[in-house]
């Protein structure tokens, strides 16, 4: 593996690389990857400290509303906590390819929810099966107390079925658009009757709730339940194909390319093992193609957490997460609905380019972009700069630029580009990069930081 | 996607692929116009409590069902049935020269009663059970805009509403602050260098249209507008100011078919009596200070404001002196030449209620869209709005 290879894998595996890290890896295409998927064995949950919860009970809400709103203002203040959990482990992965493949499941079984209990149980069980099998995963998200709520699987009764689930269970978690059959929808939904919780977040099945008649699903009849419903799903191969189209866009290349697609629904659909399917996906030689590289338009994580990868950077305050990601578009465990963040294009307009344009310099070097010239015209309107926006600065950051700098070491700086910029760069920018003086491989970083090149990966 | 494809696909193809030259043209472009006729949205966000917004102060039912809840004193009477909040007392001359138009029980099908999901079904004019992933003046925008700044929400970041398939509009919360990130010179002297040439780097291409669009529209909208031309005194608060900037906006005359705007905190399940009642305030105070301004500047005719939330809430108070999540809510329509002011339709039933205890609903808010888009805007509401909806008599 050539280091553009290296870079890409690190990219769309990870949140990027730096030189010193890649001195430590083999050439050996089947050694790095299989270095991946090992050093992602282990699973590492995000836990908070929620003691202030035990004790508590049902009854002891419903007869104490003060209780309930206190729980719920802290509540609300847990789910933050858990978010910025969430972005320190991104950034410091102990498995760095789990932790991917997690940001991954959250966009596909999209979920949001008030209690912080839930939302940590839910966010662990796609860390769980991130790398796993993929039928085990699907029931048991369909049992998760946050999905249960949040696709109104508790009003989903004997007689009184709620769809909602139901549909979202097929349309965007198993099989896409027009796949099934309005009756299908009906009968499905049937067999998720009762699916309950406790005040825990263990799953509890309600019997009475349950419907025990048969029902006929995809031209098949039985006694279903959901478990036996999500089996017969995937005995359709169009599920193993949805996933990988899913997979691919994400991980190779927001154009789909339906032969590339096809041969991972063939591996997919032999065990539903995501493990597989991604080990399929980065050995392959069309993943290193060179329209695959640069191709993807960063998520505002992949962005932030990338730029803390070449540049570690500490935030003095931890809500500077929250408004980072709110600017960008994407705050986590804050979807916009169901159907998740479009992604690509979608994360781009007007407002979020000019914000993108302008963080790294914001995080690392208060708000500066140096300009080419150098000498007196430059310090001055360095000085001028800095006294202007003296206090001003929206965020509070500690940019550890010598770690930076030992991290680039083996780089010239007038390769930097190489390094930090993951495609094509325009000509005419290309020509423009040329001009710059390159003293300084800070200053460098940060010019580079601030192109649009600089959004792709 | 081919080069021919890609250009026809982009809105903004007509005029934005040649730069740097083009960076100067952009600007001098003669205004297309959009027509002149603008949108003004208010946003109650929370979940305001409609039912102690416009009182039914002649029902026993509202009496009962809130014992200490209900408005009782200073009810500004409209007519046999219904009355202001106290709060809303800036808006009665409005009412009375018949440039309000209350639509009572506006709502849809199957309610959702999640603050975030109610949202995303008003915003993006989907059913209960569709999710759609653009806003209905996204949409529009879509179809009949061509720069950012045609939509402008006084917000950092842009709603759901206002991002359309292929096409967004604008966010900012200062527009002064836009402008100076837009105009860093390091930006300047990338996008003088910057070649287009070679289109088959699609993302590339988009990231510096996307690039070109945002300098220009900071610099327009910085360029354009006068801030000298809004002189009506406007409280001292945060919604007041996004609505003194929209003013500043349509005083000068920008390009800008569509304002968003917001006010949050109606989700008021707890003493939501002097809650509900500053912010009510807020909303007819800094309205009624719009308005004026918009007067003055001979503008008011060409404006229309509309007011919504998510939901109304329970027709019962609750044990905590407040009212819990509900449905259908009145809508407030604001213009000059209104077809029916006043009460639109009448209040719906307080016994008849749902399953919950909730009003229901009697007017789709699709229907209010759709009326805005084909009698306001001028434009088919079909592409934008999804489901066939009635025309209204309101506009």
């Amino acid at each position: 593996m050539n280091q553009k290879e290296l870079q890409h894998l690190y990219w769309r595996a990870g949140f990027g690389t730096h030189p010193k890290q890649q001195k430590t890896n083999t050439n050996d295409r089947k050694r790095v990857v299989d270095t991946l998927f090992k050093n992602s064995k282990a699973i590492t949950s995000i836990s908070l400290d929620l003691s202030y919860l035990e004790g508590i009970s049902a009854i002891d809400l419903k007869n104490n509303p003060k209780l309930t709103k206190e729980l719920s203002d802290k509540g609300k203040k847990k789910i933050l906590d858990y978010n910025y959990a969430w972005i320190h482990r991104l950034i410091n992965p102990k498995e760095l390819l789990r932790e991917r493949m997690t940001l991954f499941w959250t966009n596909h079984f999209v979920c949001r929810n008030k209690n912080i209990l839930f939302v940590q149980q839910y966010n662990n069980t796609l860390r769980t099966n991130a790398l796993g099998d993929f039928r085990t995963f699907v029931k048991a998200i369909s049992k998760e107390p946050a999905m249960l709520h949040y696709l109104n699987a508790k009003q989903n009764r004997k007689h009184k079925p709620n769809e909602n689930f139901a549909r979202e269970l097929m349309e965007l978690f198993t099989l896409g658009e027009g796949q099934y059959s309005e009756n299908d929808i009906k009968e499905c939904a049937r067999a998720f009757t009762g699916y309950n919780h406790d005040f825990k977040g263990n799953f509890r099945l309600r019997r009475k709730q349950h419907d025990y008649e048969q029902k006929t699903f995809f031209g098949i009849t039985g006694n279903f339940d959901g478990d036996a419903i999500i089996d017969i799903i995937l005995e359709s191969k169009q599920c193993a194909l949805f996933i990988s189209d899913k997979i691919y866009r994400y991980f190779v290349n927001p154009q789909p390319n339906k032969k590339h697609i096809e041969s991972m629904s063939d591996v997919f659909f032999k065990d539903y093992n995501i493990e597989n399917l991604m080990r399929f996906v980065f050995m392959s030689d069309w993943f290193y193609d060179e329209e695959n590289m640069g191709s993807k338009i960063k998520s505002p994580i992949e962005f932030l957490v990338g730029i803390a990868n070449t540049v570690p950077v500490k935030f003095e305050r931890e809500k500077d997460f929250l408004k980072i990601q709110k600017l960008l578009g994407q705050t986590l465990l804050d979807p916009p609905n169901v159907a998740g963040w479009k992604g690509n294009k979608a994360w781009i307009d007007a407002n979020t380019i000019m914000v993108r344009l302008k963080l790294p310099s914001l995080l690392l070097n208060n708000a500066m972009i140096s300009l080419k010239e150098d000498g007196d015209f430059n310090d001055n309107f360095k000085k001028k700069f800095f006294k202007r926006n003296k206090g001003k600065l929206p965020f509070k950051t500690l940019p550890d630029w010598d770690k930076f700098l030992t991290n680039f070491k083996s780089v010239k700086t007038e390769n930097l580009q190489d390094v930090i910029i993951q495609g094509n760069i325009n000509k005419g920018t290309l020509a423009y990069l040329e001009t710059l003086n390159k003293k300084s491989k800070q200053d460098y970083c940060i010019q580079l930081m601030s192109l649009p090149e600089y959004q792709m990966c | 996607m081919d080069r021919r494809k890609f250009i026809k696909k982009s809105a903004l193809a007509s005029s934005l692929f040649f730069v740097p030259n083009f960076v100067k043209a952009f600007e001098s472009v003669a205004k297309e116009r959009l027509g002149y006729k603008r949108l003004v949205i208010i946003q109650l966000a929370g979940g305001n409590d409609g039912l102690n917004t416009i009182i039914p102060h002649n029902n026993d039912i509202y009496f009962n069902a809130r014992p200490r809840l209900a408005i009782t004193k200073d009810i500004i009477k409209l007519n046999d049935d219904l009355g202001f909040h106290p709060s809303l007392a800036p808006l009665r001359s409005l009412f009375d020269n018949g440039e309000l138009s209350i639509i009572n029980n506006v709502g849809y099908p199957n309610p959702v009663r999640s603050h975030f999901r109610s949202m995303d079904i008003w915003q993006t004019a989907s059913s209960s059970d569709e999710y759609l992933q653009s806003g209905w003046l996204g949409r529009y925008l879509d179809t009949h805009g061509d720069k950012p700044y045609n939509a402008i929400e006084t917000d950092e970041t842009l709603s759901l509403a206002l991002k359309g398939e292929h096409f967004n509009g604008i966010a900012t919360n200062d527009y002064r602050v836009l402008y100076n990130t837009s105009k860093d010179p390091y930006f300047k002297n990338v996008l003088n260098h910057y070649n287009d040439t070679h289109l088959s780097e699609h993302n590339l291409g988009y990231l510096y249209q996307t690039m070109i669009e945002a300098k220009s529209s900071a610099n327009y909208i910085y360029e354009n507008t006068k801030v000298k031309l809004s002189q009506e005194d406007y409280p001292q608060n945060h919604f007041a100011r996004q609505l003194k900037t929209v003013a500043q906006f349509i005083n000068s005359g920008l390009d800008t078919k569509v304002f968003y705007t917001s006010l949050g905190g109606f989700d008021t399940h707890v003493n939501q009596e002097n809650k509900q009642s500053r912010l009510l305030s807020h909303y007819a105070e800094s309205v009624s200070a719009f308005v004026k301004d918009l007067k003055r500047n001979e503008i008011f005719e060409d404006t229309l404001i509309l007011t919504f939330s998510e939901f109304g809430r329970r027709v019962k108070q609750n044990a905590a002196n407040g009212t819990d999540h509900g449905t259908a809510n009145n809508v407030f329509v604001i213009g000059k030449n209104l077809k029916r002011a006043g009460f639109y339709n009448d209040l719906a039933s307080l016994s008849d209620l749902d399953e919950n205890g909730d009003l229901k609903y009697s007017i789709d808010f699709r229907s209010v869209y759709a009326t805005i888009l084909s009698q306001w805007m001028d434009v088919s509401a079909e592409e934008i709005i999804p489901t066939k909806q009635k025309i209204l008599e309101f506009i």
